[in-house]
């Protein structure tokens, strides 16, 4: 009876074609809406990297002003000292750790017909490429003693392979960044992950890094930090003085792979902070803590409040929409009584015609639900084209966002269509049968 | 076959009670053409509709090829309608939206026939009534005649056991009503039993046996009456 009901449906759609399609184009401008919406949130809060969010943490130490608080006592600062950083990376206490910032570089090609490029850079150290799964396309990371050794080493993205070199397998070629030559190790394949987690400071939804090298060339100065920098204190002149101030610039990630690294390691964390209290540092509370991906994103506020209340609005609109789809169904359903009373006195009881009216309302939710899939493209398009790079990636439909949309359009439908189709299968067939 | 003893139908508004029957009392055998006269709001319609199963009553006995109807929820009338009765309307009642072989299919649908008996079934009965040329057409495409032949032709496509007729030549010339009326005759020779509501007196006059309605209750027998009633 199923493709005997869809038959029924595609006729009554085709036969009253006009008010179809503007229950249609209601549902589709709802879902369109919602869809876009839903988009960029499910992007914005999606997990980076599923496989390990659980075991990779941030680490955050309140070494922040004790008259005024960062964040006004809410939250520990949300980077790192030098001092603190350095200090946790040479104790060595986690199965993976990574000291990162924010870098600036000028590569100058060998080729003397290339322009220099300008690249955002990261320092970083060795265990950064394996604590987050960065996949290479040749080569692979340097080594711990190349950061030890302050080795000049680097690794560049596939975008700059591919301006540099042709895209062809540059390992061990030579670059030169800044008047010093870093011997390229290893080219990283597409990685994007969304958010950038592992530096929200910088923009969540930035790209990632055209190079990378080792963190301790920053105090060599070979290569330029660059990112968020903030100082309760001031940092003196001059590179040694910077690296000794109570400046904030530095993301320090740990893995821990089960609850006892976790808690060894805040047993750790609280020592050394204690340790430095003796030194005439940390003068505020003991607060450190450790996030894992999801509650540092969240901790973060990564996906905005007024996307969220853009959500919901989109979503009171959908209802709207919704709305008046439950009065068009309602006005069609109605004018089919005399039809519906037929089907019952031929044999149709009102599970059979409520069953007919709900493929019905479902066909016509298919239908806004591709509709409303265009619409969702075109608004996700919108989007990118108002907001440029920092939204390209949040701005594409996965599969899981067509299915949602599908779902969404079908189910909303259906129930819209539940109290029409009531009301249809309620009428009194005497009745509609004599006045016909 | 068809026995309604002391049945009563109220219609109840917020102040207003309408008896439209009071004590009904009715025999139908097997392979009767009954027909069932009265003037307008006699009760007549309320009569078929409580035979048709499209109504329910208020009180009284009604048993319908030996099962007491009034025991059947919404999907065992629905089932009894679809297997036992078929109804021929006096506007007809076709699908505007379905050509005549998607009409004559929608009973069959409801009973659950293979496709291949669905055909077979359309096309014998369309045969019957002489439309098998035109099954791809829509109603709207033929006459008033036309289109209560496939009325006809979509009452009988599940062999129902009886015929319920509002008035089926009410919307159609002499000439029609005329053919109408000899294929129901020809129909009911063949075995079905009919009951038609009319006002035609010459109509009612060709059944084998009719009843007049008068305030919800079964009056008199009318002089052409040919069997008394039970």
């Amino acid at each position: 009876m199923f493709n005997y009901y869809l038959r029924l449906a595609a006729i009554s759609i085709r036969r009253h074609w006009g008010l179809s399609l503007i229950m249609i184009t209601a549902i589709g401008l709802g879902i369109g809406t919602a869809m876009t919406t839903v988009t960029v949130n499910y992007m914005m809060s999606a997990n980076p990297i599923p496989q390990k969010s659980e075991q990779l943490f941030y680490v955050q130490l309140d070494s922040w002003d004790v008259n005024d608080p960062f964040d006004e006592g809410q939250n520990p600062p949300d980077q790192m000292t030098y001092t603190d950083a350095t200090n946790l990376f040479k104790a060595d206490k986690a199965f993976r750790h990574s000291i990162s910032a924010q870098a600036f570089a000028v590569i100058e090609p060998q080729d003397p017909d290339l322009l220099p490029i300008t690249v955002n850079a990261r320092a970083n150290s060795a265990d950064f490429f394996a604590m987050f799964n960065v996949p290479f396309l040749y080569g692979g990371a340097w080594s711990a003693q190349a950061d030890t050794n302050k080795e000049l080493v680097a690794v560049i993205n596939r975008e700059t392979n591919d301006s540099l070199f042709a895209g062809k397998n540059s390992v061990g070629e030579l670059i030169r960044i800044d008047g010093n030559l870093f011997k390229i190790v290893g080219v990283i394949d597409n990685w994007q992950p969304t958010p950038k987690y592992y530096d929200v400071t910088s923009g969540a939804f930035n790209d990632t890094e055209e190079l990378f090298v080792p963190f301790s060339l920053i105090a060599e100065e070979k290569i330029t930090r660059a990112g968020n920098t903030s100082c309760w204190k001031p940092s003196g002149d001059g590179m040694a003085a910077f690296l000794r101030s109570e400046c904030i610039w530095i993301q320090f990630w740990v893995e821990l792979r089960d609850e006892q690294e976790q808690q060894d390691y805040l047993t750790f964390l609280d020592a050394y902070v204690e340790q430095q209290k003796q030194l005439g540092r940390f003068e505020r509370p003991l607060d450190n803590r450790l996030s894992n991906v999801m509650q540092w994103l969240e901790n973060q506020e990564v996906v905005a409040d007024d996307a969220k209340m853009m959500m919901a609005m989109s979503f009171m609109f959908l209802v709207v929409c919704l709305l008046n789809t439950v009065g068009l169904l309602l006005a069609k359903f109605l004018g089919k009584a005399p039809e519906i009373g037929l089907r019952q006195a031929l044999g149709a009881s009102k599970a059979t015609l409520f069953y007919q009216y709900l493929v019905e309302s479902a066909c016509i939710g298919l239908g806004g639900g591709l509709l409303g899939l265009v619409l969702a493209w075109l608004g996700l398009q919108s989007v990118a084209a108002m907001y440029g790079d920092y939204m390209k990636d949040l701005t594409s439909l996965d599969t899981t966002m067509v299915l949602l949309a599908m779902l969404l359009a079908l189910g909303s439908t259906v129930i819209a269509g539940l109290y029409p189709t009531w009301r249809a299968c309620n009428v009194q067939p005497s009745q509609q049968l004599k006045s016909q | 076959m068809l026995t309604m003893k002391n049945i009563c139908k109220v219609f109840q508004t917020s102040d207003v009670q309408t008896h439209a029957l009071r004590d009904f009392n009715l025999n139908v055998n097997e392979g009767d053409f009954l027909s069932v006269t009265g003037p307008s709001g006699s009760g007549k319609t309320t009569f078929l509709n409580i035979a048709g199963l499209l109504e329910t009553y208020t009180s009284g006995e009604f048993l319908l090829d030996g099962e007491d109807v009034g025991k059947l929820n919404d999907n065992g009338r629905s089932r009894f309608r679809n297997e036992k009765i078929g109804f021929i309307f006096q506007g007809f009642n076709l699908i505007a939206d379905l050509n005549l072989f998607d009409n004559v299919d929608v009973p069959l649908r409801y009973r659950g026939f293979n496709a291949k008996e669905r055909k077979r079934r359309i096309e014998e009965n369309l045969e019957r009534v002489g439309l098998a040329s035109r099954m791809k057409h829509l109603p709207s495409q033929l006459s008033g005649g036309q289109q209560q032949r496939v009325a006809i032709a979509r009452a009988l496509a599940t062999d129902p056991r009886f015929l319920l007729a509002d008035e089926p030549t009410g919307n159609l010339d002499t000439d029609m009503a005329q053919g109408v009326m000899s294929l129901l005759e020809e129909i009911n020779r063949q075995g079905t039993t009919i009951i038609m509501v009319t006002h035609d007196s010459e109509l009612a006059q060709r059944s084998g046996r009719t009843i007049q309605v008068k305030d919800g209750r079964v009056s008199e027998a009318a002089a052409f009456n040919q069997k008394a009633i039970a």
